[in-house]
């Protein structure tokens, strides 16, 4: 049993974000075996981080919490100078700026950590995403008892001078993904620092009607689903592309694509593209079950959760080659194929609406990989990689 | 990369200076450093702008600010036990040597070299430097037991850097003891001692008319160093052994009033020839000082097979002593004078001694061995980069 103190910008059940709730799921297993404390913000909303939840102590099960305050809202004028940043001519002192306008700026947070370093309270400090001020700021001040889980993505911020040593200096480092090991490798040279990969872990779906949304929808014939954002930056134009290149060739007339999420792009009107808006979790599992194929088509899908959710419900996924988490998954699992070009999806889709076993494949992998006593075992091994006894 | 460099007075200076004439012939070297001579005021003292020094490309950077006037203040709240985050880093940027431009170099340029020096570690162009370019970076701290090393502000220096070149085992077990960073690679490598072969006792004693038996004091004279209580201590000793006719030889700048006594000698600044026949004629070298990384004068006593006195108060020169057989340490003024009265009464002592620390310095701090550790931790880096 060891102390441990878990740092993430936003935590609670509200937050909304796939590395949150990853924090917030590995906070709850290790308290069935640790003393637990989380220290993060009172922010709820990741783009304003205005106040949200009250300050000070509260708990989460069996878990402690502890909020402080976000000194100021993130900058009106972040995004240009973002765009400056990333994309533009800048200086070292840009970058460092960079990364205080982007926030939560939170100095009592760090103060925190600085009284626990003193302290030596904890055994252990895991601090939860790489990006924000907390992380980028706070495990300098204790690496002798660092601990990082990154959720790292092939994006320009990972260059910036904020993070260049940031992912030499913990005791053990544990990725989500082997993709985003080797990424991490690749551009900060880190290798020396042990390091782990914590996957995921799902609840078992809950119970669905696959006819009763297919009549509902009246969805008759191949359904291929896509599930998230409906925006340009997940991908979607070129899913159009595909899905016409698809519908031109043969036998498929009465193949529909499903798009369900919230839409931020111009759409087409045809009877072969289904845009339902956003879901709620019945209708997602629903869908899942319903559909013959999930196509993720995003270029920086950098957890694959959907493709995890969906082989859960037995359905085959289509991915990209060049998205390499995604890829990866579908590789290591042999739950679905993955397509190189307009002609290749339209080959490859057809493949998987022949019917194959590329879904029992996925969730038998799905069910070995992501379950719960699988990820606590990898919890523990990436603590022990971190030197606790 | 160091924060001053060419002909500034100083340990690190000098010591980095020395170790890129060993280098040049192996790597193509360039140094990054401040306009500044003096490590007080930073003042920008040599040109701004690209030079060369000893044949070897120096970038001069200008330093922006001068030292902080609130800097002892700063210090002070700093090393406060309950100093904040916000003190520590208020401490840093008022020390200084404030140099946003050599920063902004280092990120730029960082990948272009295949392995970066940072020497020492107390400084901002280190501090704000090496978290810059961690995958290539050598740190040599010559860190000694002081407050600033307990802040956490200089941990991801000490737990980023790709290599770390300790002057001695002490200040390895000093930083492992304080930041819980043995995982990073390193080694003991401190510096090379050349001592030349001509160098002349008799023509120093005969010069300076010396007969008696003669103890040496070479260093800055001022009470950091520990030579107000060396004075105290000679004073008590020599009073009681007048018959002897023994010198204590002073070689250094004074900052401190000396006693104006006959049994003090003091030369100020001498030539290196002189300074090495002083060592020559010298029966004992004395090293007052309790904060010490790496003693230059102790390595080149011993280099001369002459044996060395230290205060047991300095983990460096009492540890060294230790192991190399070499010296003999004191905890007070009866210790010093035991010390001395030993030295005096069995010459053989002192050679039997001397002779353990010219073979203790061959072991570890002459240049070929210095410059091959240093190849194998570079080598350590380039195996990580690729």
């Amino acid at each position: 049993m060891s102390r441990l103190l878990l740092v993430v910008q936003r935590y609670g059940e509200e937050v909304v974000g796939g590395s949150e709730a990853h924090a917030r799921a590995a906070a709850q297993r290790l308290a069935e075996r640790h003393d637990v404390e989380v220290a993060t913000t009172d922010a709820l909303d990741y783009w304003t981080w205005a106040p949200h939840f009250p300050l000070g102590v509260a708990q989460d099960g069996a878990v402690t919490v502890r909020r402080f305050p976000v000194r100021a809202p993130r900058d009106p004028h972040f995004k240009e100078f973002e765009e400056r940043v990333l994309l533009g001519r800048h200086t070292l002192q840009d970058e460092l700026e960079w990364l205080t306008r982007q926030g939560p700026d939170c100095p009592q947070l760090l103060e925190f950590l600085h009284d626990v370093a003193r302290s030596g309270e904890y055994d252990r400090v895991i601090f939860y995403t790489y990006i924000y001020l907390p992380t980028a700021q706070g495990l300098p001040i204790v690496p002798e008892r660092a601990v990082l889980i990154p959720t790292a993505h092939r994006e320009r911020a990972l260059h910036l001078a904020p993070y260049r040593a940031l992912f030499h200096l913990p005791r053990a480092i544990g990725y989500l993904t082997p993709e985003e090991r080797d990424l991490v490798h690749e551009v900060l040279h880190n290798e020396s620092v042990p390091s782990t990969v914590l996957g995921f872990a799902l609840d078992a779906p809950p119970p669905s009607d696959a006819v009763a949304f297919r009549e509902r929808h009246a969805l008759h014939g191949p359904m291929v689903l896509y599930l998230g954002q409906v925006s340009e930056g997940k991908g979607i134009n070129e899913l159009l592309r595909c899905w016409d290149a698809y519908r031109a060739g043969d036998g498929v007339a009465d193949a529909t694509l499903v798009l369900a999420g919230t839409v931020r792009m111009e759409l087409p009107e045809r009877p072969d593209v289904r845009v339902l808006g956003p879901v709620s979790d019945e209708d997602k599992w629903a869908a899942l079950t319903a559909a013959d194929v999930l196509v993720q088509p995003s270029h920086l899908e950098s957890l694959g959760i959907s493709l995890l959710e969906a082989w859960q419900a037995e359905t085959p996924a289509l991915v990209p080659e060049w998205n390499a988490v995604t890829a990866g998954q579908v590789r290591r699992s042999g739950g679905g194929e993955t397509y190189g070009s307009d002609a290749d999806f339209t080959v490859k889709l057809a493949g998987l609406l022949l019917g194959t076993d590329h879904g029992a494949r996925g969730k038998r992998w799905v069910e070995r990989e992501c379950s719960w006593p699988a990820f606590d075992e990898r919890l523990e091994e990436l603590l022990e990689l971190a030197g606790v006894a | 990369m160091v924060q001053r460099y060419g002909d500034v007075a100083g340990g690190a200076e000098q010591h980095a200076r020395e170790l890129v004439r060993r280098l040049v012939p192996h790597f193509d070297v360039t140094v990054a450093t401040t306009a500044a001579r003096d490590y007080w005021t930073w003042e920008n003292e040599f040109v701004p702008g690209e030079t060369r020094v000893d044949g070897v490309p120096v970038m001069r950077f200008a330093v922006a600010r001068p030292r902080g006037r609130d800097f002892k203040d700063r210090e002070r709240r700093a090393f406060d036990e309950t100093a904040s985050l916000v003190d520590e880093r208020a401490f840093i940027d008022s020390q200084g040597p404030v140099t946003p431009e050599l920063l902004e170099y280092l990120s730029d340029s960082a990948a272009t070299y295949a392995q970066i020096l940072f020497f020492t570690y107390i400084y901002y162009p280190t501090v704000y430097g090496l978290p810059l370019a961690p995958e290539r970076a050598v740190l040599v701290p010559t860190a000694h037991d002081e407050p600033a090393l307990r802040l956490a502000s200089y941990k991801p220096i000490f737990h980023a850097a790709r290599a770390i070149a300790f002057n001695t085992e002490e200040e390895r077990r000093l930083v492992h003891g304080r930041f819980g960073n043995a995982r990073v690679p390193n080694d003991i490598v401190g510096v090379g001692v050349d001592v030349p072969a001509d160098r002349s006792g008799p023509r120093f004693r005969a010069q300076h008319g010396i007969t008696g038996p003669l103890f040496l004091y070479v260093g800055r004279v001022v009470e950091s160093k520990g030579t107000d209580q060396l004075f105290s201590h000679w004073g008590g000793w020599v009073e009681t052994r007048r018959a002897l006719g023994a010198k204590l030889v002073v070689i250094g700048k004074a900052e401190m009033p000396i006693p104006q006594r006959d049994d003090v000698v003091h030369l100020g600044f001498v030539s290196e020839q002189e300074k090495y026949d002083a060592l020559d004629a010298a029966d004992a070298v004395i090293v007052p000082e309790r904060y010490s990384s790496l003693s230059m004068v102790t390595l080149e006593a011993w280099a001369c097979g002459k044996p060395v006195v230290c205060s047991a108060y300095c983990n460096v020169l009492r540890g060294m002593s230790r192991r190399s057989g070499g010296g003999l340490y004191y905890a007070d003024h009866g210790e010093f004078s035991e010390l001395l009265d030993l030295l005096v009464a069995d010459p053989s002592l002192g050679k039997r001694l001397g002779a353990a620390g010219a073979a203790f310095v061959a072991r570890t701090y002459t240049w070929p061995i210095v410059v091959e550790k240093y190849l194998d931790l570079f080598a350590e880096v380039r195996r990580r980069l690729h």
